[in-house]
């Protein structure tokens, strides 16, 4: 079994009587992207802030390293690196001398500041004050920040939140290097299931203070699963032409719903479809989206009935009643 | 630790324009008072304070140090404060491996040092007015630096009240509003009931009992450093 670098068992924060995080487990191994993913106020700050010693939890246990947080903080936090929500950085100071406050409290050596700088891309920009930086460079700068005491774990909290897809690209080819180069395992948090499965090799889900889902990469987008979309002339003919060739597609709104077709299948299908002179508009991937995967997720939480309900990304009434309304 | 907190602490006040606080309001003090006896030169020297023209000067500059004092205390802790409330960098700097108490007393330090340095700054350009008005003889080293020095320590409760708030608190009108506040009432602290603290600093300044209003600032500020402290190191941070 590999060794977790966090453990949470049971952590509860309660904020005027509504738990804001209820009983959760989180299971983070060494080495690992962890993808924390939920829709806002899901209780993934709060559940970052638990971890960082920043807010106490009403029960539970956080351990990190293998140690209780509660009496192990300092020894703990000195082995992690953070970035919570947006980036915290003195306005007046510049880069070199941001990191400096930081880099006196944690006693590394003076040489760290233009590594984490080169690390990040702003050795051009060191000099100048932080006031001006772009937000993707201030981001850039709170994740330079979380780098300097050559962290084993580094806790990111909405890392690309607020940036534009050109700074989304660099924080997340960044965040992707960390395991590879440099061994530190990596918790980020975010709202959007793309950006998760860019990066993650592991995720956790959580919704309504609950972890709904925790597994790896490869077996949530097993459960995601997709959808291939054939629009074309006559959908009621093709239908008949797809039953002859061995697939069971479903009708919706005028186009073929296949799922669970693999690449072999859909090639004969295309050409079974074009040789009985059926015209061909599209054929497309449909992947179920994060609110999709919620809504079935919390609406029963089995994986059977998930599929079950499975619906298209456009939200299409069929069989999805039951669990929009167990969701809300 | 509180070594490397405190000189990150200082760090961080660069640019800011803290030390032009504690140059401006303690230079201003003697500056106003070299005005007020070039004005009045004949008049205060050699008829008033015509004995000993040098405690004529102090006391002149005394009257005004309770109200210096406590609007020092709201303005550098107010400044302090903000260096980590504009970003939230509290979440930043709370979650590197430092006790939160100690975070707490580096902040205090921080305003200690500034107003230990006004102090300082104040007796240096108090004595330099008094030789560029001609007094002679040797100078009141002593009673130069207690100018500033005592009313600052009996008005030490304000700074303890300062800290926790400005320290804690996400709407900093509130600690500033009630420090400026203060700081008028303070004027009239001598005819104030001395169950007060807020007299405390203006009774020392007349000289009533100096040093035990200096012991009861300095123990009525120990409480509430505690508590201050105790609150700082368990709230959550937003």
């Amino acid at each position: 079994m590999t060794e977790m670098m966090i453990e949470t068992r049971n952590l509860t924060k309660k904020y005027r009587g509504t738990r804001a995080v209820d009983a959760l487990n989180l299971a983070i191994p060494q080495g690992e992207i962890y993808g924390f993913l939920g829709p806002n106020g899901a209780g993934k700050t709060t559940t970052i802030r638990m971890l960082l010693g920043l807010i106490k939890p009403d029960s539970g246990l956080v351990q990190i390293f293998g140690q209780d947080l509660k009496r192990e903080r300092i020894k703990i936090l000195r082995r992690v690196g953070s970035l919570v929500e947006y980036p915290s950085y003195y306005g007046h100071l510049n880069a070199v001398e941001n990191l400096e406050t930081i880099r006196r409290i944690l006693n590394v050596p003076k040489n760290r500041i233009d590594e984490v700088l080169h690390t990040v891309g702003l050795t051009k920009d060191a000099k100048r004050s932080v006031k001006g930086y772009s937000l993707g460079m201030k981001q850039r700068l709170g994740i330079a920040s979380a780098l300097l005491g050559g962290p084993e774990l580094l806790i990111l909290d909405e890392p690309t939140n607020g940036l534009d897809p050109s700074g989304i690209l660099e924080i997340r080819e960044l965040i992707k290097k960390m395991p590879q180069e440099q061994g530190i395992t990596v918790l980020v948090s975010s709202h959007l299931l793309s950006e998760i499965e860019q990066m993650a090799s592991s995720v956790g889900i959580v919704n309504q203070g609950k972890m709904i889902f925790q597994d790896s990469m490869p077996n949530l987008q097993r459960k995601a699963g997709s959808e291939i979309h054939i629009a074309l002339s006559d959908p009621e003919a093709g239908m008949i032409t797809a039953r002859e060739q061995g697939c069971f597609p479903r009708l919706d709104q005028g186009k073929m719903v296949f799922k669970g077709i693999d690449n072999g299948q859909i090639a004969r299908l295309v050409s079974a479809l074009v040789d009985a002179r059926h015209s061909i508009y599209r054929v497309e991937e449909r992947r179920k989206s994060l609110e999709d995967l919620f809504l079935t997720m919390t609406g029963s939480g089995s994986a059977d009935t998930a599929d079950a309900d499975f619906r298209s990304g456009s939200g299409a009434p069929r069989a999805a009643g039951l669990p929009r309304e167990a969701a809300q | 630790m509180i070594g490397k907190l405190f000189a990150a602490d200082l760090l961080k006040t660069r640019r800011t324009g803290i030390w032009w606080v504690v140059l401006i309001g303690a230079a201003g003090l003697a500056a106003m008072q070299a005005l007020n006896f070039g004005l009045r030169y004949d008049y205060l020297v050699y008829d008033t304070y015509a004995a000993d023209p040098w405690g004529g000067l102090i006391k002149e500059t005394s009257m005004f140090v309770p109200i210096a004092v406590y609007l020092a205390m709201t303005l550098l802790m107010g400044m302090i404060a903000n260096i980590e409330n504009r970003q939230n960098s509290w979440k930043q700097t709370l979650a590197l491996p430092v006790r939160r108490s100690e975070v707490f007393a580096s902040k205090l330090l921080c305003c200690l040092v500034q107003l230990l340095a006004a102090c300082v700054l104040l007796a240096a350009s108090t004595a330099a007015v008094g030789l560029l008005l001609g007094f002679g003889g040797p100078l009141p080293y002593l009673d130069l630096l207690t100018l500033g020095f005592y009313p600052l320590l009996a008005s030490l409760p304000m700074l303890g009240v300062m800290l926790w708030m400005t320290l804690t608190m996400r709407n900093q009108a509130i600690p500033i509003s009630l420090g400026i506040a203060a700081s008028m009432v303070s004027v009239f602290g001598a005819s104030m009931p001395e169950i007060l603290p807020l007299s405390w600093p203006m009774l020392v300044v007349r000289g009533h009992e100096t040093l035990r209003f200096v012991g009861l600032g300095i123990a009525l500020f120990a409480m509430l450093y505690l508590l201050g402290s105790i609150h700082f190191s368990r709230k959550d941070v937003a």
